[in-house]
């Protein structure tokens, strides 16, 4: 072996990746251009900072799914945070043993590599890895989180939180505050102690925190409410300085990542698509609704029915339990009906501008073997109205002061230090083999994401 | 259910490590699911398919040849073909991977003290006083697969956590339909309390 070879093969290459949810490419700017993130801007000029595109639909189920095994939903089959059943009207909350796929950790694991992955969405229940992994917000508690199980008592120990209680949120802005700060600062905490007292070749943490700040208090920053806008700059502070304290941490031979899953802006209405599916005639619903409606509860007559956000899935003979419309050109023509009447009718009650940019089929986004268990139509709003599955609204939009930002789809970032990126336009689908690439470990073949450095 | 997809797992590693025994739990796992299953065996198939066969390298790569002649047919058509051999040298696994098609390559990672220790068989005992030529992890190269799809640690595992490994593995593969998991996943109390985050953030 070369001497020059000897080195390479001593020298373990490390990553950490930082993932700041639903962080826009174009918020870190303005903030970094008002100076509230003196020590990302120290690091900046060290590695490549880009515009990153989501995926469909861009919630953060679906981005991190994408994201932890580079692939589209049709290889690993998480397209939303509920999903129905095969061959039922029952919803169920995708989870990690409903993923269908290998994850960046676990192919790093079985490369060899010591991992520790934290809070990151769809991971419960946790799958083992070489090394730690804590699962994120759908985790019930605590012990059921956590593989190893001995890791539960030294998480205690640092009093984690696994995510901001969202009803408490939801009271005032003061609670909604409250939540993410205790949440970050417990994050932060475990971070730093696992940065510094666990051996690791890959350590990932996920800062949920963010999305949730910026779904309770977008607007009150973004009109700079007197209040609330320092306050939640605040937050933009502690991330700041919790980057700061990671890149410290790192030695020559560690690569940093910060990476968002999609971006954010200000929540004009929210949109129920249900509501508009039954005033065109496409759902019926019960006469004597009850209190909560569910998707079992769609009536027999229905022709179609969305689940958040913007799913719009056909009554289909041979799907569904009591599918009505049958496949093939009675199938297609619906489709084609009911995109052409998305575009066209769903507009701003007060403008009277469109609220849907985009109508996709299925297979213009999705190719692989799950294909069957996508939405027959993906709805695609334009920024500021946000498209929800809720059944039984009597209007088609809303505006409450509870949620006040949505997620948009072109406005994610990828920070990648000490690494040149020429790629445009590219997507959360590509970071997972970059990781593997800077690690020097094989990327599988049925990856659909792409090489950025 | 669509048709049965056949694949051949195959299971390697050193005398010890757990191929018959998880080949043996997976075995019943998959019949529980209503798939066509067949067994090769090392110990088994030495007793048949190949006993004039002993364990110089050509004769090895003999027996392997014919397992792999016979898990081809199987694959095919549609079985799930498993195979626990100790197959040690990579370049045969290769030939085997290449010939079957669709391939799944479990490694039975374990320590060889730890094999020592097990001795199952009595075999290692004979191997180290010299009774046994040409013994694996003895007198004898074990060359570790370098990619394979599975990896068990059966030195640290239990046998229900190697299986259900190899079973989760199989369903991201794609190869058999994953566990209907929800009760497992969550109580119903939990269920509703996760609903209720998702409702509180305009989820559901
Ligand atoms: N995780 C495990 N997987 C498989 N076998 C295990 C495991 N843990 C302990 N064992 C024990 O190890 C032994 C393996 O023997 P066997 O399956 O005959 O090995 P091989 O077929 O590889 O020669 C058995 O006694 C089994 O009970
Ligand atoms: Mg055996």
């Amino acid at each position: 072996m070369s001497f020059f070879n000897r080195l390479r093969g001593k020298r373990k290459r490390r990553v950490v990746v930082i993932g700041l949810d639903g962080t826009p490419y174009t918020f870190v700017q303005r903030a970094l251009e008002l100076g509230r993130m003196p020590n990302f801007a120290r690091m900046l000029g060290e590695g490549t900072f880009k515009r990153m595109n989501s995926v469909h639909p861009c919630v953060s189920s679906v981005a991190w799914s994408c994201y932890m095994t580079g692939k589209n939903p049709a290889k690993h089959g998480i397209y939303g945070f509920i999903d129905r059943k095969p061959g039922t009207y029952d919803t169920t909350i995708p989870t990690s043993r409903t993923m269908r796929s290998e994850t960046l950790w676990e192919i790093l694991s079985r490369a060899g590599k010591r991992v520790i992955v934290m809070n990151v969405p769809v991971t419960y229940p946790p799958r083992q890895v070489n090394g730690i992994l804590i699962s994120g917000f759908l985790s019930p508690k605590v012990e059921k989180a956590v593989y190893p199980p001995t890791e539960v008592g030294t998480l205690k120990r640092l009093g984690y939180i696994i995510d901001a209680d969202p009803w408490a949120a939801r009271e005032s802005k003061d609670k909604a505050l409250a939540e993410v700060n205790a949440a970050l600062d417990s994050r932060v905490r475990a971070l730093l102690h696992y940065m510094d007292n666990e051996e690791w070749d890959f350590l990932q943490c996920h800062v949920m925190e963010t999305d949730r700040l910026y779904h309770f208090l977008w607007e009150q920053m973004d009109t700079d409410d007197p209040v609330y806008a320092p306050r939640f700059w605040e937050v933009i502070a502690r991330i700041d300085q919790m980057l700061g304290e990671v890149y410290d941490r790192l030695d020559e031979h560690t690569t940093l990542i910060v990476m968002s899953d999609h971006g954010f802006c200000t929540l004009k209405y929210e949109v129920y698509v249900n509501y508009w599916l039954a005033q065109k005639g496409w759902l019926t619903l019960p006469e004597n609704p009850p209190q909560r409606l569910k998707l079992a509860d769609v009536g027999p007559h229905s022709l179609a029915y969305s689940l958040d956000p913007g799913r719009v899935f056909i009554n289909l003979r041979g799907r569904e339990p009591a599918g009505r419309v049958a496949p093939g050109a009675e199938y297609e023509v619906l489709r084609d009906e009911i995109a052409a009447a998305a575009l066209e009718d769903m507009r701003d009650p007060e403008t009277g501008a469109p609220m849907i940019a985009h109508v996709f089929r299925r297979e213009e986004l999705y190719h692989g073997p799950l294909l069957d268990q996508a939405a027959d139509l993906i709805l695609v709003s334009v920024d500021g109205y946000d498209l929800k599955g809720a059944m039984g609204k009597e209007t088609l939009t809303f505006k409450g002061d509870e949620l006040v930002g949505m997620h948009t789809y072109d406005d994610a970032m990828l920070w990648v230090q000490g690494q040149a990126i020429a790629a445009e336009g590219f997507c959360v689908t590509d970071v997972m083999p970059t990781v593997l690439r800077l690690m020097d470990v094989p990327i599988p073949d049925d990856v659909d994401g792409r090489v950025l450095i | 259910m669509a048709e049965q997809k056949g694949f051949t797992l195959w299971f390697t590693g050193l005398s010890g490590s757990g191929k018959t025994t998880l080949a043996k739990a997976v075995e019943q796992a998959l019949r529980k699911r209503g798939l066509k299953v067949e067994r090769l065996d090392g110990d088994i198939v030495r007793r048949s398919l190949t006993r004039d066969l002993g364990f110089s390298k050509e004769d090895r790569d003999k027996n392997i040849e014919r397992v792999t002649f016979v898990a081809k047919l199987l694959t095919r058509n549609g079985v799930a073909t498993l195979c626990s051999f100790i197959s040690p040298y990579r370049e045969v696994r290769a030939r085997s991977r290449a010939e079957i098609g669709n391939f799944v390559e479990v490694y039975c990672e374990c320590p060889l003290e730890t094999c020592i220790e097990r001795d199952v068989k009595g075999l290692y005992k004979k191997a180290i006083n010299g009774e046994i030529e040409n013994f694996t992890g003895i007198s004898d190269p074990y060359e570790p697969p370098e990619n394979p799809e599975i990896v068990v640690h059966t030195g640290s595992e239990t046998v229900e956590e190697s299986t259900a490994i190899i079973l989760r593995r199989l369903a991201e593969l794609g190869y058999i339909e994953p566990e209907l998991t929800g009760a497992v996943v969550y109580s119903a109390e939990e269920e509703t309390e996760v609903e209720e985050r998702l409702r509180a953030l305009g989820y559901i």
